[in-house]
């Protein structure tokens, strides 16, 4: 196959966002609502083009780009959440007075970075789609331009992202020295060959820990997300708890999986990831009890979740990952959508106590969130329920035991805020006056296909496991 | 001739002099510039190793993370003024209208 | 280090001597506005600088972006002659997509003065 093919699934997405950003300056104020539209063909035809690779693609440009079928799961969780986003902002933006066109080209934008980074074995390139998506990522955070917490929002994700990838720079550039090389399979094959490597070489891989772990979130590098994800516009803030999130772990997947069965001294790693993970799963669920704002309650679940996939990751088990990630989007972003909901013009209802009585007011809308919040708690029989299953039960295979125990603590402490806010909804007197917007077909639909989705994964996962099973091959070999 | 190693240490001094200077200095503009100067080490080391290898494409890495670097300034920049239009003000301790 | 020493002395005394001959063979003539400390250029104990206007910003901004993209075009000049014309197509596509944002900002009115 020619290798430029291979460019396709990701030149599709480009070409939308810059045709998008075109139209933007072209297209009359009325006719802008269109553009969400647009967004969503290239969307569709860019996810058509990766079913199509499916069984063709492999290594393209010297490994830089590399198509194999994990990464085109990603390509099309990835783009599955951007449809979705895309749907539920489409009257929000006009809703909430942030009616730029631009919005949807820099959600194509930051999809494409985020499909550079999981689709290459080399660091630079993973570097760059990195700085692709957080460029357009600051850009979304800081939209609402007469909203002071959405600049602030702005700021701080801008400082500490660009702090981050300050680290990774470096980090790379530590791990060039030892290795020289960018190549994540040289990289590795060093860490395989040598046995006592360098503090250079040992520095340049934990700088890179540090770099990711301020993308995904991980505490102690969590400080941004709780006010990044309270400030930035609600389906943005979605998209940030999804997306990026997701690309994250796929690149540690693709870093960390070869390392741990081969590596000879893989025991710095593990204990560093393995402390990250407990933090992350105990601090994330604890500050969440004292949260009163719903945006920021979900901010410190997705921290909290970022922790039990991490266990994924030292479980060395790569379809839990996938699994889990494949039900975090849906049940997540079902849950934002359901805030979205909740919202009416230049007003959104983010207070836990805006939340008292919604249940009796608005079933549906009730009805769907609690669904949602039981997922993230991870109550049977949804997604959620076997997302943290399948991970705790492949690490104690593992031997894992302390860091499981230690887990299902943890989501033990996140049913209670998970359950405040069913509480809230259905046995709360209502205390003030909450009326909403209620035409928006493009969210409904959103709210439907993810509750079709946590429950569908709850109940019948077994398809989706087996294509799972076919993207986690190339990793094992 | 310098010695190589002589530059990987002013680079870890330039980056470690931009991690004290992002957490001890308060305001924005500052914090922004000291990000530059980790970036700019990174790049001084990623010339040094290439140069030790005699190899080109740690310089070529250069040139991509410059342009990373200008693309930072330009969006933090843009959004330092924003904050400035809204608060009057690029104190870090100003930007606290989020709590929890 | 000997030669480093003679370029100090010969720098030292030709600064010494030129600024000697300044003072012996030139007029002596003074006037008010010559009195007064030089200041680059500006009037003297003005308020402080005059702002450049705000509006300026996003042409700054622009200069820097495409100021520094253009660098690519360092190292593909290099090797064209090695790759061919498959390079000039490169370079065609990515000039087009720096044009594009160009296009955006123009159309958007970063290069107007006043809006």
């Amino acid at each position: 196959m020619n290798t430029y093919t291979a460019l396709y699934p990701i030149l599709t997405i480009v070409t939308g966002a810059l045709l998008i950003i075109l139209l933007e300056v072209f297209l009359k104020k009325e006719k802008k609502d269109y553009l969400g539209f647009i967004a969503v063909l290239f969307l569709l035809a860019s996810g058509a083009e990766c079913i199509k690779f499916w069984n063709k693609g492999f290594s393209y440009f010297e490994g830089t780009l590399l198509l194999d079928k994990f990464a085109l799961f990603f390509f099309l969780i990835m783009i599955l959440t951007v449809i979705f986003i895309t749907l539920i902002s489409l009257k929000y933006l006009s809703l909430q007075h942030t009616d730029h066109g631009e919005y949807y080209g820099l959600l194509l934008f930051a999809l494409s970075g985020m499909m550079i980074m999981v689709s290459s074995r080399d660091f630079l390139v993973i570097f760059l789609g990195l700085e692709v998506l957080s460029m357009a990522s600051y850009a979304l955070a800081g939209l609402k331009r007469d909203d002071e917490r959405s600049s602030e929002a702005a700021i701080k994700y801008f400082l500490l992202g660009s702090f981050a990838s300050a680290f990774l720079v470096f980090g790379i550039a530590l791990l060039y020295g030892a290795v020289f090389s960018t190549d994540i399979s040289t990289i590795m094959n060093f860490f395989h060959v040598e046995t006592n490597f360098s503090l250079m070489a040992l520095t340049g891989m934990a700088f890179i820990i540090i770099g990711f772990g301020f993308k995904i979130a991980v505490v102690p590098f969590h400080m941004w997300t709780p006010d990044v994800y309270q400030g930035s516009p609600t389906p943005v803030t979605a998209f940030f708890s999804v997306g990026p999130k997701a690309a994250g772990f796929a690149v540690l997947m693709r870093i960390f999986f070869p390392f741990w069965k081969e590596a000879v001294n893989s025991e710095i790693f593990f204990h560093i990831l393995w402390i990250l993970s407990v933090l992350t799963m105990v601090v994330g669920n604890l500050v969440a009890l004292r949260q009163k704002n719903v945006k920021r309650i979900l901010a410190y679940s997705s921290i909290a979740h970022a922790g039990y996939i991490l266990v994924a990751i030292l479980a060395g088990d790569n379809s839990g990952l996938l699994f889990y990630l494949t039900v975090y989007l849906f049940m997540n972003i079902g849950a934002f959508s359901a805030v979205i909901a909740l919202s009416r013009k230049g007003k959104e209802f983010l207070e836990l106590e805006d939340y008292s009585g919604i249940g009796f007011r608005y079933p549906w809308i009730g009805a769907t969130f609690t669904v949602f919040l039981f997922s993230l708690a991870g109550f049977p029989p949804t997604g959620g329920f076997l997302a943290k299953f399948y991970i705790f039960s492949s690490a104690v295979h593992k031997g894992l035991v302390p860091l499981v125990i230690i887990g299902v603590l943890a989501s033990l402490i996140s049913v209670f805020y998970y359950l405040r806010i069913v509480i809230y909804m259905y046995m709360r007197e209502p205390t003030r006056n909450v009326v909403i917007f209620s035409y928006n077909p493009a969210l409904f639909l959103v709210l439907f296909l993810c509750l079709y989705g946590v429950l569908m994964l709850g109940i019948f996962p077994g398809n989706i496991l087996l294509y799972i099973k076919q993207a986690v091959a190339p990793l094992a070999f | 001739m310098i010695p190589l190693s002589y530059f990987i240490i002013l680079s870890l001094i330039l980056f470690v002099l931009g991690i004290i200077a992002f957490f001890v200095k308060k305001d924005l503009i500052t914090q922004f510039l000291s990000v530059e100067i980790m970036l700019n080490a990174a790049n001084l080391a990623f010339i040094t190793f290439s140069k030790s290898a005699s190899a080109l494409d740690g310089q070529i890495i250069v040139f991509f993370v410059i342009t990373v670097a200008a693309a930072e300034v330009a969006i933090g920049l843009a959004i330092i003024l924003l904050i400035y239009r809204q608060k009057k003000s690029i104190k870090t301790e100003d930007i606290k209208s989020m709590k929890g | 280090m000997s030669e480093l020493f003679l370029v100090f002395l010969v720098t030292g005394v030709l600064g010494i001597i030129l600024v000697l001959i300044n003072k012996i063979l030139g007029p002596k003539k003074s006037n008010p506005t010559k009195n007064t400390p030089f200041e680059c250029g500006s009037p003297y104990l003005q308020d402080r600088i005059t702002p450049v206007p705000i509006k300026y910003y996003l042409v700054a901004f622009l200069f820097l972006l495409f100021d520094v993209e253009v660098v690519f075009l360092f190292p593909w000049a290099l090797v064209f002659k090695k790759i061919g014309s498959p390079a000039l197509i490169y370079m065609a596509v990515y000039i087009l997509i720096l044009a594009l944002g160009f296009i955006y900002a123009w159309k958007k009115g970063a290069f107007l003065w006043e809006k």
